[in-house]
């Protein structure tokens, strides 16, 4: 067996036993440490008398990656972020932007979904995790629109897509994640989601609009709110603008002056922000605790998927299998366009069974050299590549159209996880429900990514400015 | 036989020994023997003599100063101001303390041989702002620089900052840090030069002592042929290292101007400053630290000079 | 889909040893989330003495380094307790009765299968850091300011050796429920039907009474 052999028959096996109901992150793993042992094993022959040093090298092979892995600088901005989402709830930032959002904009048709969408979208710019704000918002936003006489199902889906925009705009833990297996600034890509998460909040906005004239039955508008009342909601919303602004002031100064630190400070210190806001609104030491040992179980959660999949991501790399799948993807007579879509929709469909996280620490290290290759390897200029675009670009481009993918995979059945989320939260939804209330939103999810695509400038312009 | 060789980052002129050493070893023995160089893939870089020890691959780059302690007998080899002054010297230099029986061992904890070094030129600072050219103006200087190098500006004032070095860029450009030291090559593929408004040609502060290690099992295992092969195209490798670096120095004075960097020059007297400063006390004190630790690090040290005196005598 | 799913207890040994562990488990989820929050007061020291003193903590990227394992290893075995490790249970959710245990048991023991070999090799990774004779014991250090690593790297077998432990009882609390054909077991996370089934009895029976 050659080790590319050895690739294809364990990455199907790890398949198998995902789709059996092994918790993900140690499917990943087994199968990587199972691999391990075949490639050394195969390294001698399958000599019988060489079976314990092929056990004991994978074994003390993985047995690195775990602290390797995780001991770095970068991912610590994935805690921080979750952490920011906790605390945030708890200084009543979730509340004082759906009043906001409700004041100001919710005279549109379709009003008060309008105002969820953006008030999600506001969230998302302090929370890191798409699953939190959709936690978060089936329990302020649902309750709200039901009152006023709002489809039931159509509600929880408009909780359920609006909190996928937390992994596109910053702080995000999947921006993180890609940019630490692709190996890119981190703070570009953070820079980069802003707009297109903005261009896809606003997307889901003109679609309800366009819903809600379309069927009045669907939501109408909340009218009445006098000036006086629209600014006095500002303040409790406020400081959801400075964590925006250090975060970005940390990534990139817009006054084309030296921005103030790196990427992991500014998250560290609008988290600090954040947790003074709380401790000012009334947290004390028994809310702090549940915040930490949530914050805990999350970051762990997923750690152990990064940790596991990077097993198997060691595995392959012994095995040489992104090589060999590079080589043919650029070996292949079709227009590069033509395999990026393809590699979106695979995407797509992939993201119906796996998690997001999962889905892109799998796939990326195969299929990012793949599309880098595809545009003209890494330090092609614009006016070489084949996407228009030079290797660094294309690097963040392909960043943010992946992970509108991992977004878009939060919402699609059987395995979405937002909308399990949403159905967790609210006892009268059931899974179902949701599932068809979000429906929609794929339409407009479908649209953001297609204009993504056709139009890179949407994401580019700012990274490019920095 | 195949070997898996781990190095990281990308190819450059840092990893080109690794890539001829590849290629001569194959055209002579017929691609009997064969190394597959992979870049990253096998393990995190400050991991590769762990690898190494497992034997997990067979041949492996590492930096001795991502890792002190594992490596505490070559870090004489990164001292600041040790006075070398091109890369021959510290392939001499290099390969005469890697050959001491103290380094030897150290290395044989981690069932590694010492195969040969990756010449790095002098670590000179790329900074923003106005051209620091005097002692007096590294008061306060924020520096990207690790290690004996970072003790070296804390012994004048400056400010040691710790940044990784896929993140230097983006701390020059934050002013998180104000210089940067690194070689040439790494200033150019980190982009730091990029954001550089001067260079210092002569300080020539001390560099970072980067070995290749082989698996001494699979070392053993090699047949005569292989081995003798393999040891021969050592300084083929080196020489092909060296003149490709050379290339890329020569390039380095267009990049300067290119990018409009200004070259600084600091005199003589400010350079002796520096070194009774920086150099002298930081020396001693490696030299008592090592000693109490059982090393024999007087004898290192004074090799580290006399190779230099007779490699001078020798061209 | 993720599902932190309810864990049933009652006075047996099984769920004592269960309830034992969770007290460890619970101590290391604090710590990680106290980890966390440290990150935080790093960064206010770090710009704070960068920007009001040009005095920079020394060493950040170290420190941050050191803390990560304790973030996001320590408390693994936390959450493997209630079923927070994400999975897909399209399938699992579908079967019932001794078919699910079985399902849930021969998971389970793979897992305690690829833990103990992680156990094995993360203490080697450990014990190739160490060295008794060294100063400070250490034989790997950070790049800045030259911390000793070993401490960083044997939190990682300590929460496998109890992810372990965890293990074994909900392998023990899995074969139990299929041997016995067991409704609602003690010590395991339940499947979230299985759950609300239990619930639902809970609620029958505190209406009986
Ligand atoms: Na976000
Ligand atoms: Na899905």
């Amino acid at each position: 067996m050659e080790p590319i052999d050895i690739g294809l028959w364990v990455s199907g096996g790890m398949l198998v036993l995902v789709l059996l109901g092994m918790r993900v992150a140690f499917a990943a793993a087994l199968a990587g440490l199972v691999g391990l042992f075949l490639v050394f094993w195969s390294k001698r022959g399958f000599d019988p008398e060489q079976l314990g040093w092929a056990i004991t090298v994978a074994a003390k092979t993985a047995g690195q990656v775990p602290h390797s892995k995780v001991a770095s600088h970068e991912l610590s901005l994935i805690p921080t972020f979750i952490l920011i989402g906790y605390l945030a709830y708890y200084a009543g930032l979730t509340r004082a932007l759906f009043e906001a959002a409700k004041r100001w904009i919710a005279w549109v048709p379709g009003g008060l979904a309008v105002s969820t969408v953006f008030a999600t979208a506001g969230f998302a710019a302090v929370s890191g995790a798409s699953v939190a704000t959709a936690a978060v918002f089936a329990r302020i936003g649902i309750p709200e629109m039901l009152k006023i006489g709002y489809n039931k199902q159509f509600a929880a889906g408009v909780v359920a897509a609006g909190g996928t925009l937390a992994s596109l705009i910053p702080p995000s833990a999947i921006l993180v994640i890609y940019a630490i297996i692709v190996e890119q600034d981190v703070g570009k890509l953070l820079l980069a989601g802003f707009v297109p998460g903005a261009f896809s909040a606003v997307i889901y906005a003109l679609l309800i609009i366009g819903i809600a004239v379309i069927f009045k039955s669907v939501g109408p508008p909340v009218r009445g709110f006098t000036w006086r009342e629209r600014f006095a909601s500002l303040p409790a919303a406020m400081p959801i603008l400075f964590v925006v602004v250090i975060i970005i002031f940390f990534v990139y100064n817009p006054f084309g002056e030296k921005a103030w630190g790196t990427p992991t400070e500014g998250g560290a210190l609008g988290a600090f922000i954040v947790f003074l806001m709380a401790l000012g609104r009334g947290m004390r030491w028994t809310e702090l605790k549940s915040a930490l040992v949530e914050t805990a179980k999350l970051t762990v959660m997923i750690f152990t998927i990064i940790w596991g999949v990077l097993i198997y991501v060691r595995f392959l790399g012994f095995a040489e299998l992104p090589d060999a799948f590079a080589t043919w993807i650029t070996s292949l007579h079709f227009s590069p366009w033509v395999i990026l879509v393809c590699i979106l929709l695979a995407y797509a469909v992939l993201g119906m069974f796996m998690d997001a996280i999962g889905m892109l620490l799998l796939t990326l290290p195969v299929v990012y050299p793949a599309v880098m290759a595809l545009n003209g390897g890494e330090f092609v200029s614009a006016a070489d590549s084949a996407f228009g675009m030079s290797g660094p670009m294309c690097a963040i481009w392909f960043g943010i159209l992946v992970v509108k993918m991992a977004e878009f995979c939060l919402i699609t059945p059987p395995i979405g996880l937002n909308c399990f989320v949403v159905a967790g939260v609210r006892d009268d939804l059931s899974v179902q429900d949701v599932f068809k209330g979000v429906m929609p939103f794929f339409l407009a999810d479908a649209v953001t990514i297609a204009l993504l695509v056709m139009f890179p400038a949407i994401v580019l312009w700012l990274p490019s400015l920095a | 036989t195949e070997w898996n060789v781990s190095v990281w980052g990308k190819r450059r002129a840092f990893t080109e020994h690794i890539e001829k050493l590849a290629e001569l070893v194959s055209e002579k023995t017929g691609g009997e023997f064969t190394m597959n160089v992979s870049y990253g893939g096998l393990s995190n870089n400050r991991e590769n003599l762990d690898g190494i020890s497992i034997g997990a691959f067979e041949m492996a780059q590492f930096c001795a100063g991502y890792h002190p302690d594992k490596n505490r007998a070559i870090t004489v080899l990164e001292l600041p101001f040790l006075g070398v002054s091109d890369l021959k010297e510290e392939v001499a230099v290099s390969h005469a303390v890697y050959a001491h029986p103290a380094v030897e061992k150290e290395m044989a904890q981690w069932n590694a041989k010492m195969l040969m070094t990756s010449p790095m030129p002098q670590y000179n600072l790329v900074g923003t702002g106005e051209p620091r050219d005097e002692l007096s103006e590294f008061e306060g200087m924020r520096v990207r620089a690790t290690g004996g190098l970072g003790e070296a500006f804390r012994a004048v004032g400056g400010v040691p900052t710790s940044v990784t070095s896929s993140e230097a860029y983006q701390a020059m450009e934050s002013g998180v840090v104000d210089t940067v030291a690194f070689a040439q090559h790494a200033h150019l593929s980190f982009g730091t030069i990029n954001q550089a408004t001067w260079w210092t040609a002569n300080l020539n502060p001390g560099t970072v002592n980067c070995p290749v290690v082989v698996n001494i099992d699979a070392y053993n295992a090699l047949s005569d042929e292989h081995r003798k092969v393999l040891d021969e195209s050592v300084s083929e490798a080196i020489d092909y290292y060296l003149e490709n670096y050379a290339k890329l120095l020569k390039r380095w004075d267009d990049v300067l101007a290119e990018k409009n960097v200004q070259k600084v020059m600091i005199s003589d007297e400010e350079l002796a400053n520096f070194r009774e400063v920086a150099g002298k006390p930081i020396h001693e004190k490696w030299i008592a630290d090592m000693s109490a630790q059982g090393m024999p690090a007087q004898e290192l040290y004074d090799l580290v000079f006399k190779t230099l005196e007779e490699h001078r005598a020798s061209n | 889909m993720a599902g932190a799913a309810p864990v049933l207890e009652d006075g047996s040994l099984l769920s004592r040893l269960d309830r034992g562990l969770l007290r460890l488990e619970r101590f290391f989820a604090l710590l990680a989330g106290l980890a966390v929050l440290s990150l935080m007061f790093l960064a206010v020291r770090s710009v704070g003495g960068r920007v009001l003193f040009n005095a920079p903590l020394s060493g950040y990227v170290d420190w941050i380094m050191q803390l990560m394992p304790l973030i996001a290893i320590l408390a693994v075995s936390f959450a493997q307790r209630d079923g927070t490790h994400i999975r897909m249970d399209l399938l699992v959710a579908r079967l019932g009765g001794r078919a699910l245990w079985l399902f849930e048991l021969i998971s389970v023991l793979l897992i305690l299968f690829l833990m103990i070999f992680l156990l094995w090799g993360s203490w080697a990774h450990f014990v190739r850091s160490f060295d008794f004779a060294a100063p400070l014991w250490s034989r790997d250090s950070t790049i800045d300011i030259g911390l000793p690593i070993w401490p960083a790297k044997l939190i990682v077998p300590v929460a496998f050796f109890v992810l372990c432990l965890r293990l074994c009882v909900q392998a023990i609390g899995y074969g139990r429920a299929m041997v016995l054909g067991l409704d609602s077991p003690v010590a395991v996370p339940l499947v979230q039907d299985a759950a609300a089934q239990a619930a639902a009895e809970a609620e029958t029976l505190s209406e009986k009474g």
